[in-house]
């Protein structure tokens, strides 16, 4: 909208960089060369980490004095929501946070078509992977908090409309 | 990496190397910066390929978010730097060590040269470019609604019907709505692709995996229809930011377009299986 002309480095460029480094970058093969491993499963937490960008100042990026850090923040805090499998490796004091707003039910809303995107799947299944912890939150949670119950049905659109119709019925909302 | 899972175990050496990109090496310039960790970052230089490394012991691990985050910043400042002070880097990917010393590096080099000089030479000048399109939400929705005539019948079965039968035409109604907006979504993402193609050295597609705001609808009401990494000059950023000011102008659509970035998504795997493409 505002580009006149040219490419910048924003507000949410903390994103692209973290996309880039961790899931692409050239990966050496070689016996001598070692490396986390999954540093992709490292971008999804650190992605559903990323609650304030006050300090990417100091480290080179600027974001402009205007930026708005809660919008940036809600954005985080949204896509940890999506990535609730990865994110309760993380600890339970970013879902008690998201408890206290009122947004994310509108966030929420619009989040099912999430799960009919192919790379959604993918992504569901190496969070999956990386925490345990994540399945047994699957069940266990569903019934004691909306908030999980719903973040479920977000990522599991297929099944939520088969068999869960008051989620669905969150969804026409929308 | 997947298939160096082992090697998770390793993360304590003697000597290290922590990799942040290759170069093409001019003489007398050197690079002066500090790195992850606050490590001192140095130039080794092998010919006119240098690597950009600083000295470690150990993997660059933690579960502080907060500190990864920091590193992850302070790595790309390097290669930053890096670009600035010796043109288009070969960025490598984060926490990438070379056990050993300076040695080994060199002659992890000598054994690379002809990719890593190939890439450099075929990267020269490029560098990588983001761009996502975004619509607002409601204005799709709108416009959908107003294009489909489908969606018309339904609403005028949905007011005609009883409630147990309003419901499942709802479910229908939504059903419809998210099969157009995929449907305009892909179309949207060809249009873009295709004038992006006029500018560009390489156009890639990316998932919706992986911007921080992935899913469409959050709190600024804006959903992503496509969203692409492109290599060009920069000599092209000009052509290629008018052309998006004029995708932008259409109400209710707004462009992001970040860079120039160090091109992490147009580099191949060193070693191995030769021409992986890495990432997507």
């Amino acid at each position: 909208m505002s580009n006149s002309g040219g490419p910048t480095r924003q507000s949410d460029s903390l994103a692209d960089v973290v996309e880039m480094l961790l899931d692409k970058g050239v990966v050496i093969n070689a016996d001598i060369v070692v490396s986390i491993g999954d540093t992709e499963l490292l971008g999804v937490q650190l992605r559903a980490a990323i609650a304030s960008f006050e300090t990417a100042a100091e480290y080179g990026l600027e974001f402009p004095d205007g930026t708005d850090m809660r919008r940036v923040e809600q954005a985080s805090g949204r896509s940890e929501l999506e990535d609730d499998d990865t994110v309760t490796v993380e600890g339970g004091e970013d879902d008690a946070a998201l408890d206290d707003e009122e947004q994310s039910d509108t966030e929420r809303q619009s989040a099912p078509e999430l799960g009919t995107r192919p790379n959604d799947g993918a992504r569901a299944e190496s969070a999956g992977g990386g925490g345990d912890e994540a399945d047994g939150d699957e069940g266990g949670d569903e019934d004691a908090s909306d908030e999980d119950a719903d973040g479920e049905s977000a990522s599991n659109t297929e099944q939520a409309a088969e068999s869960d119709a008051a989620a669905e019925e969150a969804d026409d909302d929308d | 990496m997947a298939d160096d899972t082992d090697t998770e175990g390793e993360t304590e050496f003697e000597e290290g190397r922590y990799l942040y990109c290759a170069v093409t090496v001019d003489d007398g310039t050197d690079l002066d910066t500090d790195g992850v960790d606050d490590e001192p970052v140095r130039l080794l230089a092998v010919d006119d390929i240098g690597v950009v490394l600083h000295d470690c012991e150990s993997l660059y691990d933690t579960a502080d978010m907060d500190e990864l985050r920091k590193w992850v910043l302070q790595h790309q400042n390097v290669v930053d730097a890096a670009g600035e002070a010796f043109g288009t880097p070969i960025p490598f990917q984060f926490d990438t060590v070379l056990t050993g010393d300076d040695d080994r590096v060199r002659e992890w080099v000598a054994e690379e040269r002809g990719t890593l000089g190939d890439y450099l030479d075929r990267l020269a000048g490029h560098w990588e470019y983001r761009v996502e399109l975004r619509r607002e939400e409601e204005a799709l929705r709108e416009d959908l609604v107003a294009s489909d005539d489908r969606l018309a019948e339904l609403d005028e079965e949905i007011e005609a019907a009883g409630s147990g039968t309003a419901f499942m035409l709802e479910k229908q109604y939504d059903q419809r709505l998210r099969e157009l907006r995929r449907e305009r979504r892909t179309d949207r993402a060809a249009a873009l692709r295709d004038r992006l193609d006029e500018f560009v050295l390489d156009v890639n597609e990316l998932g919706e995996r992986t911007t921080l705001d992935d899913e469409d609808g959050d709190d600024d009401g804006m959903e992503t229809q496509a969203r692409f990494t492109v290599l060009a000059t920069e000599d092209d950023e000009e052509g290629m930011g008018e052309m998006l000011d004029e995708v932008a102008a259409e109400t209710g659509v707004e462009v992001r377009f970040t860079g120039p970035w160090p091109p992490y998504s147009f580099v191949p795997a060193i070693g191995g299986e030769d021409g992986t493409e890495t990432g997507g």
